[in-house]
């Protein structure tokens, strides 16, 4: 018992590391005290680097599953990668936020550790139980978070906002998963198609033979939690108030690795449900017209996003609302319900968070420099900031979708993977959106480029505009090169292969 | 054997771009110098393409260079050339080469200015030598983003609005192509363009890969595919009623912008048409080919009715081009060798004698700082050799015989009387009125702006001096040359539109 409770121990290091890491944060931080809470960000960044040197250590550990509860497989690693960088550059950004310079509070690099945790558990389990637990995690840390702006009465607001939102949407959630637990008398997703035979539950393909209206119910009620986790149509309504109110870092957190994670408990959960081998025929033809549910989601929400974006006068709002469209445009993938259908949805989520992470690092600069968010408070700064501003250019231009950067190879996998899924129309409706978002994009482009520079001091936050540069030459690079990012998704993908 | 000279034409602009960047800001001249550099080195390359490196005896691509790039989606390198690119990677090398000293008169153009120039070369060339779709549209995305900011910050008032007017027109065209190409790439499992060509010449390019046989919005594979890459490439060209962004784009754009536009970013359109939609789906080209035609005879026609109506000088060019360009599509459509012929010199003479117009109205507007043709006369009396050089691109541009207008858009209109579509003699009566106003139009505008009586106030303009003219005479050169030796371009051509015309026609 020992020896495999040890080597269980062993494969969910990255989570001990990290567990360990944030905790080590917290005591610093009141080691430190308020005016050495730099330090603490320091520790902070040295723990994500442990946990990810740990994941990265784990390799040979691909396909486990550890306490019967944590899958410790390819697809867990690639997002917890993800979001353990996307983490890194949050404490970054705010450490060096030259608005938050001063009163740096640190046992907020606790909470976004702590809230990575919640992540790690989503993306790594099949357990329902679990999953709530990690999912309510992340969730509780992020309210906290929200709210730090603590002089701000709109940061308060985002907190409170974002509560009652989390707490609805969450409840309708954990009733879904009892629903499913009830039709089917087991906790894994992985069992619920087949049925648990200990128990003596019929399981899923069952339940649909006698009728499909409590298992649909079930399963719109779970989706409505992941909806709200990545802001999904139609329950988006708290990201564009919660992404303007809160620290912009916060926000870049929420944008980035909230919706990361989401996304890839999403794809394990359908995964489990739908895609693997284990599951029946008999749920792959419920899962077609699951497909359908899901499309017509992922173009009312890139739709909605991209409209809204069109008439925002604040950059953080408009890259809320684009974050939303970004949505939409991964679930293309999600809805294929195929395995390569969920590559090119790997591939958009990895792209998408490089390329929010490096827009979010320029607004923060930018924020800096004017103290203010507004798209016109940026008229000819790219003149005067000419590294910023021309990776603000880049990035904008990969999240419109252009060649030769990263955001166009991604939406072409996309592209083709929605066509091969007979999601014609749906490509269409991106293809437009792509349009539309080209507006709005190109705004910011033309406040920064387009107009005289004003006198206006420019502030040197070397690390935040290193983070940005840094993200835009990845976008140009591995827009070029995909190659790394393929093999990366390529071993992400385990999930789908395992019977 | 093994030749990278298609990269190297193509790619010595993006190492000029960085020499540019790398260029401390102050040194002006020394910007300029390496973006004459680096737009010379392409030319001279293009030269040594055009008169040795190229087999004008056969129709295949040649230079061929293919290495793997995206495993994952099998896209290419895959670049190479054939008569019909050939004579656009060299005027392509002449213009921007011509560009780069015209531009040293346009304000505030810095580091950012060349650099952007560079970049869209890149894209431009990238364009025309692609065999690989993916590929080709990289290098079409690429050049949108310096064409906006070209327009957007050195241009015009109203530059900002003609700018995102230009990108949002564009992009339209080509997120349609880009769901086009997805589809195509998953019918036929690659993106090579002859690969493409081949499989739909065989009749096995019609969606029967694709989920529903590839039918949406309940339009069958074939036609809407077509639709989406003509609409994609007729933007650019551009046919009306789809012109609207190119008035404003050109008015607004600084000269050498203005005469790149004209020059080749309106030959990008015809040339993805013959290269990239009308042979990989010929059957559907031959359905429409009477309403291509019928389009090509109306921006003709109305091209040349709207420039009749214009007092801006720049304005009046544009919409010519709308008229001339409309050419291009009524010769490919009439599907015989003339026509086809016709409409690729066309494409190649448009080139120089509207970036020659667009120079002329640069080096008065660089004077006068207006426009306005009713507002000049006289110009001939203090500036002769200005009004000598101008004299020979109007009557190019208008189509009098001896010049290089006239050869194209005869060779044209009797391609478009040759076809076997009866209809199309009517068409070709419609077009030949659009000739008529033409001539009306330029010779008009000619008369308000070198003839008549002297205006004071101009009695004392300078006439164009040597960098003027050093930008002007290979253009104004070439319309000479090109209306008494027309083969000079056609020759080399020949092979690769017979064998266009073959596919299209669906002969063996």
């Amino acid at each position: 018992m020992n020896q495999a409770y040890f080597e269980g121990l062993r494969a969910v290091g990255p989570e001990c590391v990290l567990t360990l890491a944030a905790f080590v944060v917290l005591v610093a931080d009141l080691f430190f005290g308020a005016r050495g809470a730099r330090h603490a960000g320091w520790v902070a960044i040295a723990g994500l680097v442990a946990t990810a040197a740990a994941i990265l250590g784990g390799a040979q550990d691909a396909g486990v599953t550890v306490f019967a509860m944590v899958e410790v497989d390819g697809f867990a690693r690639f997002f917890k990668l993800l979001m353990t960088a996307g983490t890194a550059a949050v404490v970054l950004l705010w450490m060096f936020d030259a608005r938050r310079r001063r009163a740096l509070p640190g046992e907020a690099f606790f909470l976004l550790l702590g809230a990575l945790l919640g992540g790690f558990v989503i993306v790594g389990t099949n357990n329902a139980l679990l999953f709530v637990l990690g999912f309510e995690l992340l969730s509780l840390a992020s309210y906290a978070l929200a709210g730090f702006d603590k002089q701000r009465p709109a940061s308060g607001e985002a907190a409170i906002k974002y509560i009652v939102f989390g707490s609805f949407a969450t409840a309708l959630m954990i009733y879904g998963i009892s629903l499913l637990y009830g039709l089917t008398g087991t906790l894994d997703f992985t069992r619920m198609a087949a049925g648990d035979p200990g128990s003596g539950a019929p399981g899923l393909i069952a339940q649909l033979a006698q009728g499909d209206l409590p298992v649909a119910l079930a399963l719109i009620l779970v989706l409505a939690g992941f909806a709200y986790k990545i802001s999904l149509a139609p329950l988006h309504f708290w990201a564009p108030d919660v992404y303007e109110g809160s620290p912009t870092p916060v926000t870049t957190f929420l944008a980035v690795v909230s919706k990361v994670a989401g996304f890839g408990a999403l794809l394990r959960f359908l995964a489990g449900l739908f895609v693997n081998d284990a599951t029946a025929a008999a749920m792959t033809a419920y899962g077609t017209r699951f497909a359908m549910l899901l499309a017509i989601l992922a173009a009312v929400t890139m739709t909605l996003g991209n409209l809204a974006a069109l008439r925002q006068s604040g950059l953080k709002r408009l890259l809320a609302y684009s974050s939303i469209a970004h949505a939409g445009y991964a679930m293309i993938g999600v809805a294929c319900l195929t395995e390569t259908g969920f590559s090119s949805a790997l591939v958009y989520v990895a792209v998408y968070a490089l390329m929010n992470a490096g827009a979010f690092a320029v607004l923060i600069y930018y924020e800096g420099i004017t103290g203010s968010d507004k798209i016109e408070q940026l008229r000819g700064l790219g003149w005067k900031t000419p590294w910023v501003g021309v990776a603000m250019a880049v990035l904008l231009v990969s999240l419109i979708g252009l060649p030769p950067t990263i955001g166009f190879y991604g939406k072409y996998r996309l592209f083709v993977e929605g066509w091969n899924a007979d999601l014609g129309w749906l490509v269409l409706v991106a293809a437009i959106n792509t349009l539309i978002s080209l507006f709005y994009y190109f705004r910011v482009v033309k406040a920064l480029f387009l107009a005289q520079p004003a006198s206006i001091e420019v502030s040197r936050a070397r690390v935040v505009a290193t983070l940005a540069v840094g993200a835009a030459l990845g976008t140009l690079v591995f827009g070029l090169w995909t190659r790394p990012l393929d093999q990366w998704v390529s071993s992400g993908l385990d999930l789908l292969r395992r019977g | 054997m093994e030749s990278h000279l298609l990269s190297w034409i193509t790619f010595t602009p993006l190492i000029g771009m960085l020499a540019v960047l790398a260029a401390p800001r102050r040194a002006q001249t020394l910007i300029q110098l390496i973006a004459l550099c680096a737009t010379l080195v392409p030319l001279v390359l293009a030269t040594i393409l055009y008169f040795v490196a190229f087999d004008p005896g056969r129709a295949d691509y040649q230079l061929v260079e293919r290495v793997d790039w995206i495993r994952t989606i099998r896209a290419e390198y895959y670049v190479g050339i054939d008569g019909l690119s050939l004579s656009l990677v060299w005027l392509t090398t002449l213009l921007l080469f011509i560009a780069v000293p015209a531009s040293f008169s346009v304000e505030r153009a810095g580091k950012a200015y060349y650099a952007l120039l560079l970049l869209l070369e890149v894209g431009i060339i990238g364009v025309f030598v692609s065999l690989d779709y993916f590929l080709f549209y990289v290098f079409w995305e690429v050049m949108l983003l310096p064409m906006y900011f070209l327009i957007g910050i050195w241009g015009g008032p109203r530059r900002e609005y003609a700018a995102i007017k230009f990108f949002l027109y564009t992009l339209f065209g080509s997120v349609l192509m880009l769901v086009a190409i997805v589809a195509l790439r998953l019918d036929a499992g690659t993106f090579s363009i002859p690969t493409l060509v081949e499989l739909a010449r065989a009749g096995r390019l019609t969606g029967a890969n694709l989920p529903g046989g590839g039918e949406l919005l309940g339009m069958s594979f074939g036609a809407w595919c077509f639709w989406f890459l003509f609409i994609g490439f007729a933007i650019k060209i551009p046919v009306a009623p789809l012109h609207t962004w190119l008035p404003d784009a050109h008015v607004e754009a600084p000269t050498p912008i203005s005469v790149i536009l004209a020059g080749i970013l309106l030959k990008l359109g015809g040339y993805g048409l013959l290269r990239a939609c009308f042979p990989i789906l010929p059957a559907e080209f031959r359905e429409y080919a009477f309403a291509l035609g019928a389009l090509g005879a109306f921006s003709i026609v109305y091209g040349a009715f709207v420039a009749l109506g214009q007092t801006d000088f720049k304005r009046l060019i544009a919409y010519s081009s709308v008229s001339h360009m409309g050419f291009v599509l009524l010769g490919t459509a009439a599907m015989t060798e003339w026509g086809t012929s016709g409409a690729a010199l066309q494409m190649f003479n448009h080139g120089t004698s509207s970036a020659a117009l667009f120079l002329i109205v640069g080096v008065i507007y660089d004077r006068v700082h207006h426009r306005d043709l009713n507002a000049f006369g006289g110009i001939s009396q203090v500036a002769p050799r200005y009004w000598a050089m101008s004299t020979i691109a109007f009557f190019s541009a208008l189509g009098l015989p001896g010049f290089a207008g006239f050869v194209s858009e005869a060779l044209t209109l009797i391609g478009a009387f040759q076809s076997s579509d009866p209809r199309f003699k009517l068409l070709v009566a419609i077009s030949a009125i659009g000739l008529v106003i033409g001539a009306a139009y330029m010779l008009w505008a000619m008369q308000r702006v070198f003839l008549g009586r002297l205006d004071p106030k101009y009695a004392k303009l300078s006439d164009i001096n040597l960098r003027e003219v050093f930008s002007q005479a290979p253009l104004l050169f070439l319309c000479v040359v090109l209306g008494i030796f027309p083969f000079l371009v056609l020759d080399p051509m020949g092979p690769s539109v017979a064998r266009l015309i073959g596919l299209l026609r669906g002969s063996p």
